[in-house]
């Protein structure tokens, strides 16, 4: 099966529901974690940000989605499966840029993983992002170091 | 020989392209000199290089197809 870890646009309720829908076959799993990164309206020398346009590595992204997904595995013996998509293109504020699934058989796994999940999305996806504002301007945004 | 390389963020924005292909280009030191040439403005910048999709901090040699990415701090999540 081909997995896909970019979309272009913002990530919808509908494909949200798809993941949620897939969750429930994993019999083996007790909990389930799951993060929606927004694009926040954030305010920035007196300009509101009213949306971000996402460029990506592809190849790169693929790389070290695998790389992440094997890490927590390895790393939450528990966890039994992550979903990881990450939005390209433009995003408004108020709509979903990153999605995030983790199952686990046991909630502490499932919650803990998935926040390693996305620390680990912020610091290794090839992903970058330009602020527009609401006169159209831009400023490219950096991922500061947690 | 020849390989591929790729800006992007703020530096596909200053170079005002997503892909340069460059000609007889014997290492990464050798390619960025070669880029800072065409694009001094890129000296102002702070990124990182990768080969074949593999970040580096070394100068290893070049290979013909070589797929060379020039990139800004990541910003994703």
């Amino acid at each position: 099966m081909k997995t896909t870890y970019l979309t272009a646009g913002p990530i919808t309720q509908k494909m949200i529901g798809i993941f949620l829908d897939k969750i429930g076959s994993r019999t083996d799993a007790g909990g389930h974690s799951l993060f929606l990164g927004q694009v926040r309206a954030d305010r920035i020398d007196g300009k509101c940000v009213v949306a971000i346009e996402y460029s990506a590595y592809e190849e790169m992204v693929k790389k070290e989605a695998e790389k992440i997904k094997d890490h927590i595995l390895s790393e939450f013996p528990d966890a039994k499966s992550i979903d990881i998509v990450h939005s390209t293109g433009i995003v408004r504020s108020g709509e979903i840029s990153l999605l995030v699934i983790v199952s686990a058989g046991h909630r502490r796994q499932a919650i803990d993983a998935c926040s390693k999940a996305v620390e680990l999305i912020k610091e290794k996806f090839p992903v970058w992002k330009k602020e527009i504002f609401e006169d159209n301007s831009y400023g490219w945004k950096e991922n500061i170091p947690g | 020989m020849e390989v591929k390389v790729l800006f992007f963020g703020v530096l596909a924005e200053i170079t005002s392209t997503n892909l340069k292909i460059y000609r007889e280009v014997k290492s990464i030191s050798d390619l960025k000199l070669r880029i800072q040439d065409d694009f001094p403005e890129m000296v102002h910048y702070n990124y990182r290089i990768s080969l074949n999709n593999e970040i580096i901090n070394n100068d290893p040699n070049l290979n013909n197809g070589d797929e060379i990415a020039f990139m800004p701090p990541f910003a994703g999540g």
